[in-house]
């Protein structure tokens, strides 16, 4: 970042190489739909490129880079109420049967739509740490609130989804 | 350890971040309590839902794109920005910075309401009575009926006029 913040392109592609797929997982699983998570990812490394100069290594990268893919998700949740649009992405098995890859389909469609159920709050929370497995402060640190804060919107949550997870447990 | 104080460290407690005095706490009331079970049973299978969902993979091309946008924001002028603006600075500053500059501008202000509150009740106290009263029998003339005898009509007419005046 210290060499981008001296205009060196080629360190920023390393950085945007490097860390690309996180910014892309936190926002596709928030935003759920694929065209608005690369604009909020695309988006997120353009206003990191922007504020290079006011760079201050005081934590991780990934710590930074979480926090501005969240501000600018939250931003955009509240801007657009968000519609239940793509599922997530099947995993490709070997030899997936077809009912098998229904099975799957079905299983992402109903974590999608009770994600979307969500306040964008509790669905940041849930994607940061049961999605990306981060634990409470650095969730915290990503949504540049309390670990207090944190823990009272996980527990909303957990209340929210719990027919989620007997629903899943019944399929 | 209570219900509410669990519901919030459970996700703790399930990955394995608490101490061993908060750990062993949490464990003597989840053994006690059904409700607070169900929701670490809960958060457990939350963590293990996300474990096994798949990564998505980042779209073919993403990072060239990210860097044509690079290109251009570089090449084009950037705008003439003011050194330091307090928004900026706000959407930088963290939660517990926010509420210290919150708390010192409501305590400054405060001061500023009470210290002219006080100047202004100051200001709008009237001016204590200085004045030598008048004699009030001097008033209505009547000074040849003070030597009336005690207890007559002349003297309880003195006696009234005199309280009359006083009260005014």
């Amino acid at each position: 970042m210290l060499a981008v913040a001296q205009g060196d392109l080629d360190a920023f592609d390393q950085i945007v190489l490097r860390h690309q797929e996180l910014a892309w997982r936190i926002a596709l699983r928030f935003l759920g739909d694929r065209h608005e998570a690369e604009d909020v990812a695309q988006e997120a490394f353009l206003r990191i490129l922007d504020a290079a100069s006011r760079y201050k290594p005081t934590a991780a990268f990934s710590t930074y880079l979480s926090r501005v893919v969240t501000r600018l998700c939250l931003d955009h949740a509240r801007k657009k109420h968000p519609a239940t649009t793509d599922s997530l992405p099947a995993v490709q098995d070997n030899n997936p049967s077809a009912a098998e890859q229904m099975a799957v389909l079905d299983r992402d469609r109903t974590i999608r739509a009770a994600l979307d159920g969500l306040p964008p709050a509790q669905r940041m929370v849930v994607v940061l740490r049961y999605f990306e497995g981060l634990d409470c402060r650095s969730v915290a640190s990503a949504m540049d609130t309390t670990v207090k804060a944190v823990e009272r919107l996980l527990a909303r949550a957990r209340d929210t989804l719990q027919p989620l997870l007997a629903e899943l447990s019944e399929k | 350890m209570r219900c509410r104080k669990v519901r919030l460290t459970i996700d703790a407690y399930v990955s394995a971040g608490l101490g061993p005095r908060d750990r062993t706490a949490v464990e003597e009331h989840l053994e006690a309590c059904d409700g607070c079970r169900q929701a670490a049973t809960v958060a457990r299978r939350l963590v293990a839902l996300g474990q096994a969902l798949p990564t998505p993979p980042v779209p073919e091309g993403f990072a060239e794109r990210v860097m044509t946008l690079a290109r251009r924001r570089i090449a084009r002028p950037a705008p003439a920005a003011p050194s330091w603006s307090l928004a900026a600075w706000w959407r930088m500053a963290s939660a517990p910075v926010r509420a210290a500059a919150a708390a010192v501008l409501v305590i400054g202000l405060a001061s500023g309401v009470l210290m002219g509150w006080s100047t202004w009740q100051a200001q709008a106290a009237p001016p204590t009575q200085t004045a030598v009263q008048p004699d009030p029998l001097a008033s209505y003339n009547v000074g040849y009926l003070t030597d009336a005898p005690e207890g007559s009509l002349a003297q309880t007419y003195l006696a009234l006029v005199s309280s009359a005046q006083e009260g005014k």
